[in-house]
């Protein structure tokens, strides 16, 4: 897994790990029972601070994404159906919307914008399965 | 849930030198666990800070509080709390590394022999070499180990990194992190002054911009950059000129306008818009680039 920081985005650093952690888990780069770098490790990576990497990986156990085990460190869950449907769909409502307003401000027409996300699903589809193989 | 007493507590601070008043009604709070930056121009004050809360100098007026305690009454109860770099470290010229380490050490109730090799390693030095011998780099290195190994709650940090290279700098800040909060992240400060601020980028928790011996900004990183930003518009044809309500800064170049603001930015974004530019984009500001909108006169503000 790599973390890549964006500061010109205007999300929280906390949130940049969180997100990109679970972008890799969605990808497959990360599986089950794998292990997160150690606080230590990705923080000097990162060159940020601890307390940054360390509130990252809380959140990420609150979400049910990984657990924290003392000691050992932070490992990816096998989570079957950790929310019921309705709620896993309510928490991706916020963020479609603001994809809509952004591509509305873009122009790009709601056709086009299908289009993309289709186009992105298959990406990830390939990344997934190249990710399999080796 | 975190110790209520601020690590370092600075209210209206005054300093002057001579007619001149380096400092003036500076304040300031840093929580313990925080990294906190100070930022500002050479002259604005910061080295100036840094003295006082050392007891190296003096304040004319207002108080400074370290741990809750006063520096100048409580000298060797905070001292033993915090460790210094300052930009230019002075060594006794007839030391090798190993006698530095060993004068250091003979002040302090305690030092991690363990860390201190594993930051010689990381380095890459040995600890028989002559510190007349030693580059800007390594000084700064040995400095930082020494300031590491007493296990400090406090590390003050003064321009670190100004003056060595890339990669110099890069590791430096990796030793700060790796090491200095070793153990209890959240009971180790770190209070660095620096204009280099793109290094620290990430490090920051929270800043002071200080101008003219004033604390003219104070300001968590996450917000900040959640605040300040960046549009930039493009016109198929020169636009004519743009007035903008609320902006900082305001820079038109032919079909471009490029507009710097803080927290309006969706104010903002709408007056552009009505105007109907063919492109449109929005950035959030680095800590550098904030810097520089807030401390840099304003030339060309709308």
């Amino acid at each position: 897994m790599r973390v890549q920081l964006n500061f010109k985005s205007g999300v929280p650093v906390y949130l940049q790990i969180v997100e990109q952690v679970k972008a890799a888990v969605a990808a497959g780069s990360l599986r089950p029972d794998e292990a997160l770098p150690s606080v230590r490790v990705l923080a000097e990576e990162l060159r940020v601070n601890r307390n940054t990497v360390a509130r990252a990986y809380g959140e990420l156990a609150v979400q049910g994404v990984v657990t924290n085990e003392a000691g050992r460190g932070c490992f990816i869950r096998d989570r079957g159906q950790p929310l019921r449907k309705d709620a896993r769909r309510a928490l991706l409502t916020e963020p479609v919307d603001a994809l809509l307003v952004q591509a509305h401000h873009l122009r790009i027409p709601p056709a086009e914008l299908l289009d993309l996300i289709q186009e992105r699903l298959r990406l990830l589809e390939q990344r997934k399965e190249k990710e399999n193989q080796s | 849930m975190t110790d209520p007493t601020p690590a370092i507590d600075v209210q209206n601070l005054v300093r002057r030198f001579g007619a001149v008043d380096a400092v003036h009604g500076l304040s300031l709070s840093v929580a313990p666990g925080r990294c906190y930056g100070l930022f500002g121009r050479n002259g604005a004050g910061k080295t100036t800070t840094i003295k006082c809360l050392l007891n190296l100098l003096r304040p004319d007026a207002g108080s400074v509080r370290l741990f809750g305690h006063d520096p100048a009454v409580d000298e060797v109860a905070v001292k033993s709390r915090l460790s210094y770099v300052p930009d230019q470290v002075a060594f006794y010229p007839w030391h090798r590394i190993r006698d530095w380490f060993d004068y250091l050490a003979a002040f302090r109730h305690e030092w991690n022999h363990e860390q201190e090799r594993a930051l010689l390693k990381r380095f890459d030095l040995d600890e028989h070499r002559r510190v007349t011998t030693l580059s800007r780099g390594e000084k700064m290195q040995v400095a930082l180990i020494g300031a590491i190994c007493p296990g400090p709650e406090l590390l003050i940090l003064d321009e670190p990194t100004s003056g060595l290279d890339p990669l110099v700098r890069r590791e430096f800040i990796r030793a700060v992190i790796g090491s200095f909060q070793e153990w209890d992240p959240e009971r180790r400060t770190v209070f660095v002054s620096t204009h280099l601020i793109t290094e620290f980028e990430g490090l920051i928790d929270e800043f002071s911009v200080i101008d003219r011996g004033r604390t003219v900004h104070t300001l968590e990183a996450d917000t900040a950059r959640a605040r300040f930003g960046r549009l930039r518009a493009r016109w198929s044809d020169i636009p004519g000129p743009i007035a903008l309500e609320g902006a900082l800064q305001v820079r038109q170049t032919g079909r471009e306008v490029e507009v710097t603001a803080d927290g309006n930015l969706d104010d903002l974004e709408r007056q552009l818009r009505a105007r109907g530019p063919e492109l449109l984009t929005r950035e959030a500001l680095t800590l550098e680039e904030i810097f520089l909108a807030i401390a840099t006169p304003r030339e060309g503000r709308a």
